[in-house]
């Protein structure tokens, strides 16, 4: 089993990785499906870890790992799960609602081989988009 | 006969992925002349069909394993939009390939049976195989634009293989002239299929040719897709609680097996007398 020193280590590890995205990530630009896959991964990561980490904890002398956990989940519930997390999904939800639009608007027509190939590509984007929000609406179900 | 032909698409197949460097959303090839690998007379009502049909724009010779084909390549994404527009499909549309669907309406034909009803029509290939073959042919398909596009290809190519916009599992199938009807199921067990199949098999229980009819079902043994207790492609469960019989099984290419290693798994069935 880990020594304390090392599960200390490694909870400090892992919340440098979560506070460097949060603070790096622009949530009012679009976000790629990838950087919202790797936010929520590390979210998700720190929230199990809290979870298992305070079971261990119980001695007088760990009580400094313990608020830091205890304020790492203040930090998901108020800063992610209230603020961020629904600015993520309404932006999904508007940017599927435009590409939707656009492909539509341009739905009719005779079309050369290299404006259908290109149209394509944004009906890719759109698949991925739509599943990256129900990917985080999973996470938002659990909330 | 037919499991020969099948093999020998599914290796056509194989070696269009392998040289294919096109970018299209979807592509098929069929062969241009009867050969002993292709022993078909009717390639060039496929060729006709795929012609006529606007979901590909664009084709090309190319000789695949030593035989001459046409390449087709399409786009099927509007439809797709169409029917999440709508919330009503079960499966998107995902077509199989023409020569797969007039090898599975030739099996149909070979067991005796002289109706197909293509659920879950899509383009209506099925149903246009089932035709051309000499079988009475009508295709369910409940997402409108779709009917449009088989109405379309139907007055193009000349053939009437009946569009109905519908939904099939509440489809009166008492009002058409049924005796030896196999139905074909559109869509994977694992993809909306189950509850299509489910709703059609309840509709048609009190159906008196229930005893003359029979089931094709699609299915995929591809580890992207969960498994079902009792094989058969996911269908082993279905079969089991409706009593099926399984008379064969045949694995033929579709579209969105172009670059997977496994192919589908027509399996077609009948109930138990």
């Amino acid at each position: 089993m880990s020594s304390f020193d090392d599960i200390s280590e490694m909870f400090r590890s892992e919340l440098d990785k979560l506070t460097h995205l949060l603070n790096s990530t622009n949530i009012d630009s679009n976000l790629s499906p990838t950087e919202i896959v790797e936010i929520y991964y590390q979210i998700m990561n720190m929230s199990s870890m809290n979870v298992m980490l305070k079971q261990q904890l119980n001695s007088d002398d760990q009580k400094s790992l313990l608020d830091e956990i205890i304020e790492t989940e203040k930090l998901i519930s108020e800063k992610f799960n209230h603020t961020i997390h629904p600015q993520i999904l309404e932006k999904l939800t508007q940017s599927i609602q435009d590409i939707t639009a656009n492909l539509q608007s341009s739905s009719s027509g005779q079309k050369s081989k290299e404006e259908i190939e290109n149209e394509a590509k944004q009906y890719e984007e759109l698949r991925q988009k739509m599943s990256t929000k129900e990917f985080v609406e999973q996470y938002g179900k659990g909330l | 006969m037919i499991k020969e032909i099948a093999q020998n698409l599914v290796n056509l197949k194989k070696e269009f992925a392998k040289i294919y460097d096109g970018t299209s959303q979807i592509q098929e090839a069929i062969p241009i002349l009867k050969s002993k690998k292709f022993p078909i007379d009717d390639l060039d009502s496929l060729h006709n069909f795929t012609k006529n049909n606007p979901i590909y724009y664009n084709s090309y010779e190319k000789t695949i394993s030593d035989i001459p084909c046409v390449v087709y390549e399409g786009d099927i994404n509007k439809y797709w939009l169409n029917s999440i527009r709508h919330g009503s499909s079960r499966a998107p549309f995902s077509p199989t390939w023409i020569l797969s669907a007039y090898l599975c309406c030739l099996h149909v034909k070979s067991l005796g049976y002289k109706q197909v009803i293509d659920i879950g029509s899509g383009d209506g290939r099925i149903a246009y195989c089932a035709k051309i073959l000499g079988l009475d042919s009508y295709s369910i398909e409940i997402d409108d634009m779709l009917v449009d596009l088989q109405n379309s290809i139907s007055e193009s190519v000349g053939v009437n293989f009946n569009p109905n916009c519908s939904d099939a599992i509440t489809f009166d199938y008492l009002t058409i002239n049924l005796s030896n009807p196999a139905f074909f199921i559109g869509g994977l067990a694992q993809m909306g299929g189950i509850t299509l199949a489910t709703g059609i098999l309840e509709n048609t229980q009190s159906n008196p040719v229930k005893k003359n009819t029979g089931l094709v079902l699609a299915g995929t043994v591809s580890q992207k897709y969960a498994t079902d207790p009792l094989n058969h492609a996911g269908w082993g469960t279905l079969i089991d609680k409706f009593s099926l019989d399984v008379i064969d099984t045949v694995i033929l290419p579709a579209v969105w097996t172009f670059k997977e290693t496994d192919d589908v798994h027509y399996i077609f069935t009948k109930f138990q007398k």
